[in-house]
């Protein structure tokens, strides 16, 4: 479990989070949305311990950095890497001796080729696979689903569905509502560095529907398309 | 055109600024290097104008990679396009072309024109996709980024050593062997991505370690064929080369040491002053390396357990 008391975080004069109260429980799936500038990227980065914050980050297992796996919206690349040595790199991180990484390739990438030459969806479903190897008990995913194929869409679908089963705690951010809808047990509204609205399955049409009226609203009609 | 260029300025006068420089300051150090350098060149052999020609153009070539030009074709009408292309690599060569002038170099100087505007009409691909193989493989990261990035560096110390030792001249042998060390500490050049640091479950101490670690184990083998050879035919002399290959561990630990003093940030002015400092008085590292590792671990504790 994971339990975030009265988490703020401020890039100079701009309060980004806003003493967030949020627990996330084992064996379930976690969806927050909210719009560009929401604080999601930021929020993660905070459970993750990547940035300093005021307020309290508990978890069972501790330190909780070595047993997450964050996936980055972008993942980083060094030049001249091969996927190979990339995965390489994350088991010397975390002591971890895996023998062949062909047959955990699930994504069938390339892995003798330079990293840096992948296609965005490939640099995704590397940085993925790196995460899935190092047995994590938690998984932030931060836009998973971005510039992935859709066989790799319905895999990585089906992935944190076994997660899940497994035990594990996922929190995933997307802008794609549908494999929010799929996967998430919960899904919460992150407004303004707030937790706004917290959605149960039963609602998530409901939720999806409102959000496109308040997201669209009449601002295509605004551009007077013919 | 115009606002295209006053960007490459502003861009610039950033880039001194984030290396702790004022611009005008920079632009004054790099004038005197510049000028320095070349008199250095020249003094050193005839064949100064050819070299110099050679160093001008590289830059060119970073200038025209195929998703910069790409980038520039997309924004700019086809006229406008070839235009900035010749007026910057002219800009990046103009430096070049007055001290050749300076040096009744004509002929070079013209050849270096026309070839620098030449190239405005080409670009290259800097991404292959062959892979090099490395030795280093086991260990990522520094030492196979490395490697890959400077093989032709490498295997033209492997050269200066052969020929070192095939003239007799214990010197350059030893120069090949600065070119070894140098490139290796190239290597520490770029910070580390704060999230690549992150996945590690080590202690701040116990990280630094294993980097201190594979670090020297790795300048080793690149090192070794040269290490034999020079002590092979100038046995005589295995003091020096002893010397020299303990200054260059020492120097591999403090260049590690202040990449991640710096962290996460790049090497700017402080640890290039520390580090300079250090080069011409080397027993200087008795305080730099120790404050090095304490600024190193107080950084890395900010990611690391």
């Amino acid at each position: 479990m994971i339990k975030i008391e009265q988490l703020s975080k401020s890039f100079g004069v701009k309060e980004v989070l806003k003493a967030i109260n949020l627990s996330f429980e084992k064996g379930k799936v976690y969806g927050i949305v909210g719009a560009n500038g929401a604080g999601k990227t930021t929020l993660f980065r905070c459970i993750a311990g990547l940035e300093t914050h005021t307020g309290l980050i508990h978890s069972d297992k501790q330190p909780l950095k070595n047993h997450l796996g964050f996936l980055p919206t972008n993942p980083y690349f060094f030049p001249k890497i091969t996927g190979w040595e990339y995965l390489q790199l994350f088991c010397i991180a975390r002591k971890i001796s895996i023998a062949n990484f062909d047959e955990k390739n699930i994504f069938d990438l390339p892995l003798n080729q330079y990293a840096i030459t992948y296609s965005t969806g490939m640099k995704k479903k590397l940085a993925m696979t790196a995460i899935l190897l190092l047995k994590n008990d938690y998984f932030i995913l931060d836009e998973p689903f971005n510039g992935v194929d859709i066989q790799s869409n319905i895999i990585i679908t089906e992935l944190i569905k076994k997660l899940k089963s497994l035990g594990k705690t996922i929190i995933i951010s997307s802008h794609i509502f549908s494999t929010l809808s799929t996967t998430c047990d919960e899904i919460h509204l992150l407004k303004n560095g707030q937790f706004v609205r917290k959605v149960l399955p039963a609602e998530f049409t409901l939720l999806e529907q409102e959000m496109t009226d308040f997201t669209v609203g009449d601002s295509i009609d605004k551009l007077d398309l013919r | 055109m115009k606002y295209y260029f006053t960007l490459q300025y502003r861009m610039l006068n950033r880039h001194l600024r984030a290396f702790g420089l004022y611009p005008i300051l920079g632009y004054l150090l790099a004038i005197l290097l510049f000028i320095g350098g070349s008199f250095y060149i020249f003094s050193k052999t005839e064949y100064a104008a050819y070299i110099y020609a050679f160093f001008a153009l590289s830059p060119l070539t970073l200038l025209s990679e195929t998703k910069r030009t790409d980038f520039l074709k997309s924004c700019f009408p086809a006229k406008d396009y070839l235009k900035i292309r010749i007026a910057e690599n002219l800009l990046v060569t103009l430096p070049f072309l007055l001290f050749l002038a300076f040096k009744n170099e004509w002929l070079v100087l013209l050849a270096l024109a026309l070839i620098a505007a030449l190239m405005a009409r080409f670009h290259f691909n800097n991404q292959f996709n062959y892979t090099l193989p490395t030795p280093f493989y086991k260990r990522p990261f520094e030492f196979i980024v490395g490697f890959r990035t400077t093989i032709g560096v490498i295997g033209f110390a492997y050269f200066l050593t052969i020929m070192g030792i095939s003239v007799g001249n214990f010197n350059l042998g030893i120069f090949s062997l600065l070119v070894i060390f140098l490139t290796s500490f190239s290597f520490y050049a770029q910070p580390d991505s704060q999230f690549l640091v992150w996945i590690f479950s080590n202690t701040s101490r116990s990280f630094l370690i294993d980097k201190i670690k594979t670090g020297m184990a790795y300048v080793t083998v690149l090192a070794l064929p040269i290490l034999v050879g020079l002590g092979y035919f100038f046995l005589e002399k295995w003091n020096i080369l002893l010397v020299f290959w303990g200054l260059g561990y020492l120097y591999l630990l403090t260049i590690i040491l202040a990449k991640y003093a710096a962290f996460p940030r790049a090497m700017n002015l402080p640890e290039s002053i520390f580090i300079v400092a250090s080069i011409f008085f080397p027993p200087f590292l008795l305080f730099v390396i120790p404050f090095f590792y304490r600024r190193s671990i107080k950084n890395l504790n900010t990611v690391l357990a």
